[in-house]
């Protein structure tokens, strides 16, 4: 483990930040802390920087106790958003402050930064100075300072927020690569869940209660713990409808626009009670008029999202639906639509406590095949 | 079906006409009655310009723009019957949020019940009804937001005139919104132009998107006309995510295949008819051409020429795959999840049907598919 962090507590006066935290990454991993703002995960960044300490817990890097570690001390290179560049030098001096502190020859820096410079496409901007840079580039060139210094542990907050779509999305693709190339050990905080989903060996959703989930990609998305996590992942939004499942022959059902809908067998402890059902957009097919289980869906819009067609309707009780599908593939556009629903893929939670159920293995689930 | 918003020749100087900042060049634009128009580039292009002359607010420097059967670019706002949304047309402080809604029905003597079904209708759709009662400082930047888009919904107007309607709208509303505000203009026979600068937002709710750039506008056509025909290679790759996939290329002979030749040893051949004899004409006699392919049109192939993977994200319900290809990087979108790692092999094909050639110098549009632009 190179990084370990344990119960951390940090109050600013009466406001209580983070509260019992723990966290650990491994070598080479990139965890995301992900999560909307307010919910302290640039104070936590700060805490690992060492430029704030704690009240309470401990963090280890690499094995050592870091209290009272100076933050030039503890082997990280950081990234954050205020840039923080030194405004007397100009971008190539910026990026090389961290080789230039290490006596690097002269050669061999002007090779790194070059290096760099032409990955996070900044290589045409290395004798500008930081006023002289867009916000974007200011960004980037913070960025290629962290990288530069090779740092163990790097922490990035939200490097891409001010870059624009296209290079945002170059970058998405390319830094992976990069950082694996340096084999570091990255700490990433984003508010994009594709940024989030795209980089992060795991993810780690923070709010204002602390950590609420930590996992893979799939794991976050396949199986939130709960419909706050549900929410933050995937465009369009995860739809979510008050159920009441009821116990049928053979298994357990829902009801959607007066049609039952059969789900997995192992919620049979939540019957009758107030369910919540989510079920994502990709998760919803439409279908021929007549086809089994079909729902019928009143279309009210249809609007293409990034090679996605995105269509809203409305169930006969009003309740609003969102469909998504692969551009150019058939689906009405108006008028009544039919839809049916991929049993595999929905989730239930408690209407209570917002969490999710895991549906309880059952042999009526094992043999109708579908997956808990 | 007749117009009812035409901008003819308009030209917008900051400075003496000819002589200052030459914003907005001899615009031509047809609007039809019930159509949402999205007016879409990055900053600078002379899209708020454009959407500031039709209002009123910004003098029209040449040219005219009529609306609703008369010319208006000498009248004031006030004059013009539009509605408006804006940045900087802010919401009058001094009232609620749900007065500043009411206040043009108000004004027009509506019956009170009848305002408050319209206000109770437009703030259900933009969820904010929680917010009626509170001033407009008192509320979020994105709640400001849309009060200001239901201020101007409610109204009953000739146009409707957006600026970045939803920029500050969390993620998780903003696809349910556009698809209820859409649904909200269509049902109501609303005409609406919309300044955006994210092409996603255009995508989804225009009928007809306007592509702006340098103050000149690059191509005005549905959708799915820009996707699929670019009028050059700053709309093929402004409109669209991921970006569309460019390549410099040059066309030979090859015993009467069509081969392209990419660079670092890689050719595409075609067969003999794979592309129209014009398209094949103009390809070998212009030689370097500019190739482009939207990341939804590369397919794997077994038989296609081979790239390297070094990207495979999965964002749920696509995956992106990132791969290096002749002397750059291909990116292909597919909608399961991908079983390929980074490292592995992969071969694509590139289908005449799908490629884009475009002018080497100019960037103009010169194929689309197998077929002439």
């Amino acid at each position: 483990m190179t990084l370990a962090l344990e119960n951390i507590v940090k109050a600013f006066k009466k406001d209580v930040v983070l509260d019992g935290v723990s966290l650990s990454v491994g070598r080479g991993e990139t965890l995301v802390l992900f999560g909307p703002s307010g919910a302290g995960k640039t104070v936590l960044l700060r805490l690992i920087a060492g430029v704030i300490e704690p009240d309470a817990g401990t963090i280890t890097i690499k094995g050592r106790d870091m209290e009272g570690v100076e933050p030039e001390d503890r082997g990280i290179g950081m990234a954050f958003q205020n840039f923080a560049l030194f405004p007397h030098m100009d971008a190539t001096e910026n990026i090389a402050a961290p080789l230039t502190a290490r006596n690097m020859n002269k050669t061999a820096i002007t090779e790194t930064v070059g290096k760099i410079a032409r990955m996070l496409k900044i290589d045409h901007v290395l004798h500008h100075k930081p006023k002289e840079l867009s916000n974007g580039q200011k960004q980037r060139t913070a960025l290629a300072r962290a990288l530069a210094g090779e740092p163990d542990i790097l922490l990035l907050d939200d490097p891409l927020r001010n870059v624009d779509a296209k290079l945002r999305f170059e970058m998405r693709l390319e830094l992976p690569r990069l950082l694996k190339d340096q084999n570091a050990t990255v700490i990433y905080v984003t508010q994009d869940y594709k940024e989030a989903m795209a980089l992060g060996d795991r993810i780690a959703v923070m709010n204002a209660r602390g950590i609420e989930q930590t996992g893979t990609p799939e794991e976050i998305y396949l199986t939130p713990a709960n419909i706050e996590i549900a929410r933050l992942f995937g465009d369009p939004v995860i739809n979510l409808l008050d159920v009441s499942p009821v116990q049928v022959e053979g298994g357990v059902c829902i009801t959607l626009s007066g049609v039952p809908v059969n789900i997995d067998a192992g919620y049979s402890d939540m019957v009758g009670r107030d369910c919540i059902i989510g079920i994502r957009p990709e998760a919803i097919r439409f279908v021929e008029e007549g086809s089994a289980e079909a729902i019928p869906l009143t279309i009210e819009a249809e609007t293409p999202l990034n090679e996605k067609t995105v269509t809203l309707g409305l169930t006969q009780n009003g309740r609003e639906i969102m469909v998504s599908r692969p551009a150019g593939t058939p689906g009405p556009s108006q008028g009544t639509g039919y839809i049916v629903i991929d049993a595999n893929h929905i989730h239930l939670f408690d209407r209570a406590t917002g969490k999710r159920i895991v549906p309880v293995k059952t042999q009526a689930a094992v043999s109708q095949g579908v997956a808990p | 079906m007749t117009f009812l918003l035409k901008l003819s020749g308009v030209d917008k100087f900051y400075g003496p006409v000819n002589k200052g900042v030459h914003a907005v060049q001899n615009i031509n634009m047809d609007v039809m009655k019930g159509e949402i128009i999205a007016l879409l580039g990055s900053s600078g292009c002379g899209k708020t310009s454009t959407l500031r002359m039709i209002a009123g607010f910004e003098e029209t420097s040449r040219g005219t723009i009529t609306l609703a059967g008369r010319e208006v670019q000498a009248l004031p706002p006030v004059r013009r019957n539009v509605a408006m949304a804006f940045e900087g047309y802010s919401l009058y402080p001094t009232v609620t949020v749900g007065e500043n809604i009411a206040f043009a029905l108000k004004a027009a003597r509506l019956p009170t019940a009848e305002v408050e079904a319209k206000v109770r209708e437009v703030t259900e759709m933009l969820e904010i009804t929680d917010i009626l009662d509170r001033y407009p400082t008192s509320v979020s930047g994105g709640q400001q937001q849309r009060a200001s888009l239901a201020r101007a919904l409610i109204r009953d107007a000739d146009l409707h005139l957006l600026d970045e309607p939803m920029g500050q709208l969390e993620p998780q509303l903003r696809t349910l919104l556009r698809g209820r505000i859409k649904h909200y203009i269509k049902e109501r026979g609303l005409t609406a132009i919309l300044v955006t600068h994210d092409q996603t937002e255009a995508n989804a709710l225009a009928d007809r998107i306007a592509v702006m750039e340098g103050g000149v506008l690059q191509q005005f056509a549905t959708p799915q006309t820009i996707k699929e025909a670019p009028a050059n290679l700053f709309t093929g790759t402004f409109v669209g995510e991921p970006p569309m996939n460019v390549f410099a290329a040059e066309a030979s002979d090859r015993d009467g295949q069509l081969q392209l030749d990419l660079g670092d040893g890689l050719h595409l051949t075609y067969a003999a008819d794979a592309f129209a004899p014009d398209v094949r004409a103009t390809l070998l006699a212009r030689k370097q051409i500019m190739l482009g392919v939207r990341p939804y049109a590369v397919h794997r192939d077994t038989h296609g020429a081979r790239a390297q993977v070094i990207a495979n994200q999965w964002l749920g319900d696509q995956s992106h795959i990132a791969a290096t290809f002749a002397q750059g990087t291909i990116v292909l979108v597919e909608h399961d999840r991908a079983d390929v790692a980074v490292g592995d092999a992969i071969h694509v094909r590139l289908a005449p049907e799908d490629l884009h050639v475009f002018d080497k110098d100019t960037g103009a549009a010169l194929s689309h598919g197998a077929q002439m632009a």
